[in-house]
């Protein structure tokens, strides 16, 4: 029978684990390091982050174009390509988890790039399943006019309950 | 933990906007305001929690989160803890408490400190953390923060209070269950097992319409049955036992408390169905082991001795395999395999988080390893190894990338060094100042014309010549005799002139606003190009002193690279030693038992034959 107690210890802890298991002293010096490790990576990182933008895309020159998402009833997102001056600068295929990202309000940066000042012309793709799961592609294009500080443009996916369609606007911020 | 703690922060979040937090599982969008805010949420949302953190740090520094600096700050605070940085948040968040934050605000700050200080063990600082917690007019809200606090009642040995506490809440549909089940098993604690029972008891009877709720009921099923054979009543042990799922993942559990319940009575016979159900020779899992020796000792005590010595050789048998298997797991720990399998694991994201399980196909009893891998520890060690896997390549990559910025930075002085010359001796001439004057002096001829009040100074230069010609032929006629001819060409030169005169003086308010407008629009290209010489003679100046900024800040950026590589490897040995100590230590317990088993099936094997011997003594004639 001592092996039925024995059992029975080891089912008592199969009742809700309501106590963390602790840790040892070498455990917590380790956590204590890993995240004092991960503070200073961290700050590292948004410096280098900040210098890289810097180099590489000047705020005079600067575009970022972001893609949201509101709702997403009537198009599922699959990809979007992206032209500026017809020329291809995006082309980003979803996973499921970034789909939610965006229909949760999440705002992604599709693409960063210079460009002169003056007048462009942006064209992006979105293809994926519209109304009643069927394939669906549609493109919008528009006129961005680029300043001196950087521009950033929101390539926005709405639903329209009007006439049960997606619809793809263009906003400048 | 962490997982379900990203659950609530991201649900907590969504509710920033509205009155109180709200931790149901929505999926209400939030409307952002500031891109970057969002752009922070996306990799959130993704669980990409070091970038989100790099680029909110990155965002607020810019100044680019003007409408969203408030929740910015807490979302700051719960990314942090989302990726393991429990001090930082909780720095984070007493932080916004020194602010003048609303009440919601700081509920849910208080909320945060008190989930930190939970999954660290600080009991007492989590109870004070849920007493500054007020006002709360969320339901869902408040029945989880008593279920947080009987846990917390619970770890410090306070069983009836929690107990209590959780009889006393008030909680919606949702949550009256599994506050029932935590107050069940509270009571089950506090040695109160009839009053356990009886709430556990209808709990698990009910239907259960989610997977979560029906492991936990059974798991209560289980944890009573278990109760029960522990307090000797083994029928009633058996009720409990045999409402737990043949599917669920406690099945082999309550199949082996079934058949002690039975044989607790005495009812070997009976003992043998689960038993006999559980004996898979494949299977590695402790009731199986187990029911290998409780099966003999059923037949044992039925007095089947040959079926009794069978099964206890099968035994053997079994645990020789299993112990073999498990040596060979040992040496795949030592030997690092476990560690490679988990870094081939790596998504090349942040967070540390095996998204999905790592094949163990390949390695000697990998079986052993998914027990090990699903340990608390285990799993926050691991995710630390994971975390600095992951930290290490960045940086390494990073070093890589300042080399190309210092090049980068050399081709853009080389330009210079090149186009300033040019660039200076064109700024030199001074081209938009001369703009300048050009138009001031146009603008100072309108004005006099103005004044002068006098047509032919806003003649055209043909108007002028044809002006010019007339008075000039005038002059020459004046000088001829007077005859009908000549008079006759002296009053066509005057009525010529005349018609001049008149067309330009009937044009010339038209003139004068065209001239004005067209001064006016040309005025701020001429500003701007003087604009414009001022910042590139400005930038041109500054570039050089720009190059050396850039320099010292790449050089020093290098050097924090080069610091912080050496000792992110050296805590990753750390960790990956931990990890290779706890699967030793583990696989090590489970070698210590077979062999526990291993003797107590050759001692029992001994003794029936020793009993097998002597009735076949005992029946010789």
């Amino acid at each position: 029978m001592k092996v039925i107690f024995k059992y029975v210890r080891l089912c008592v802890l199969l009742i809700p684990a309501l106590t963390l298991a602790e840790q040892d002293t070498a455990f917590n010096s380790l956590d204590d390091d890993v995240q004092t490790l991960k503070k200073k990576t961290l700050e590292l990182n948004r410096d280098l982050f900040l210098l890289e933008e810097e180099l590489l895309f000047p705020s005079n020159t600067q575009v970022s174009v972001f893609i949201s998402m509101d709702v997403g009833k009537f198009f599922s997102l699959d990809s979007v390509k992206l032209k500026i001056d017809d020329k291809e600068v995006a082309d980003y295929l979803y996973t499921q988890r970034e789909i939610d990202a965006l229909i949760r309000g999440g705002v992604q940066r599709l693409h960063v790039g210079n460009l002169r000042t003056g007048e462009h012309e942006i064209t992006a793709f979105f293809t994926g399943k519209g109304p009643h799961g069927r394939d669906y592609k549609r493109g919008t294009t528009a006129k961005i006019r680029k300043g001196l500080g950087p521009k950033y443009v929101e390539l926005k996916i709405v639903d329209r309950t009007g006439n049960y369609q997606p619809e793809f606007e263009v906003k400048e911020w | 933990m962490r997982r379900a703690l990203l659950r609530l922060l991201l649900t907590a979040l969504l509710g920033i906007s509205g009155s109180g937090f709200c931790l149901a599982a929505k999926k209400k969008p939030q409307q952002v305001q500031d891109l970057h805010y969002g752009e922070v949420l996306f990799q959130f949302y993704r669980e990409d929690y070091f970038t989100a953190i790099t680029h909110l740090m990155a965002a607020r520094q810019r100044q680019q989160l003007p409408h969203h600096a408030a929740e910015a700050e807490l979302l700051l605070g719960g990314l942090q803890l989302s990726y393991g940085m429990h001090r930082e948040a909780q720095k984070q968040f007493e932080g916004i408490l020194d602010t003048q934050a609303d009440r919601d605000t700081r509920n849910r700050v208080w909320y945060y400190l008190a989930r930190i200080a939970y999954q660290r063990g600080l009991y007492e600082d989590a109870r004070n953390a849920i007493r500054n917690i007020e006002a709360l007019r969320d339901e869902r809200l408040r029945a989880e923060l008593a279920v947080m606090s009987a846990n917390i009642r619970m770890a410090l040995g306070e069983n009836a209070e929690a107990a209590a506490e959780l009889a006393n809440t008030e909680a919606p549909e949702e949550w009256r269950e599994y506050l029932r089940i935590n107050r069940g098993i509270a009571l089950l604690r506090a040695g109160d097992i009839e009053q356990g029972r009886a709430i556990l008891d209808r709990l698990g009877a009910g239907d259960a319409d989610s997977e979560e709720l029906r492991a936990l009921r059974d798991r209560a099923n289980l944890g009573l049955g278990y109760q029960l054979l522990k307090a000797g009543k083994g029928e009633e042990a058996r009720t409990y036992l045999e409402r737990v799922r043949l599917k669920g993942p406690f099945m082999r559990a309550a199949l082996l408390g079934a058949g002690w319940a039975d044989a607790g009575r005495g009812d070997y016979r009976r003992a043998l169905t689960p038993w006999l159900a559980l004996l898979d020779r494949t299977s590695y899992d402790p009731p199986v082991q187990e029911a290998h020796l409780a099966v003999p000792y059923a037949f044992a005590r039925l007095g089947d001795q040959q079926r009794a010595i069978h099964f206890y050789e099968q035994a053997i048998s079994y645990f020789d395999n299993q112990q073999q298997e498990i040596e060979h797991a040992i040496e795949s720990v030592q030997s690092g395999l476990m560690l490679k399998l988990l870094t081939q694991a790596d998504t090349g994201i942040s967070g540390g988080w095996l998204h999905a399980n790592p094949t163990l196909e390949g390695i000697p009893a990998g079986r052993y390893l998914v027990d090990v891998l699903s340990g608390h520890d285990f799993q926050e060690t691991l995710k630390d190894y994971r975390d600095l896997g992951y930290l290490e390549n960045l940086l390494e990559e990073r070093l890589a990338s300042i080399e190309l910025y210092h090049d980068m930075v050399d081709t853009r002085r080389l330009a210079y060094e090149k186009n300033a010359p040019r660039i200076r001796e064109r700024l030199q001439r001074e081209e938009a100042a001369e703009l300048r004057r050009q138009w001031q002096a146009c603008r100072n001829k309108l004005q006099a014309a103005r004044n002068s009040g006098d047509p032919m100074d806003l003649a055209t230069r043909k108007e002028q010549q044809q002006w010019h010609k007339l008075s000039g032929l005038r002059d020459r006629l004046a000088k001829l005799p007077s005859n009908a001819r000549f008079d006759a060409l002296k009053d066509k030169a005057r009525w010529l002139q005349g018609i001049l005169y008149w067309q330009i003086q009937a044009d010339y308010r038209q003139r004068l606003w065209n001239i004005d407008k067209q001064l006016r629009a040309i005025e701020g290209a001429v500003d701007e190009a003087r604009k414009r010489h001022a910042r590139v003679r400005a930038a041109l100046d500054g570039v050089r002193a720009g190059f050396d900024g850039y320099e010292a800040r790449i050089e020093a950026l290098r050097q924090r690279i080069l610091a912080l590589l050496p000792a992110i490897r050296q805590a990753r040995g750390g960790t990956s030693s931990h990890l290779q100590r706890l699967a030793l230590n583990e696989l090590e317990n489970r070698r210590q038992r077979l062999v526990s088993y291993r003797s107590q099936a050759r001692y029992a094997l001994a003794r029936n034959y020793d009993l097998l011997t002597r009735q076949h003594l005992e029946n010789q004639p």
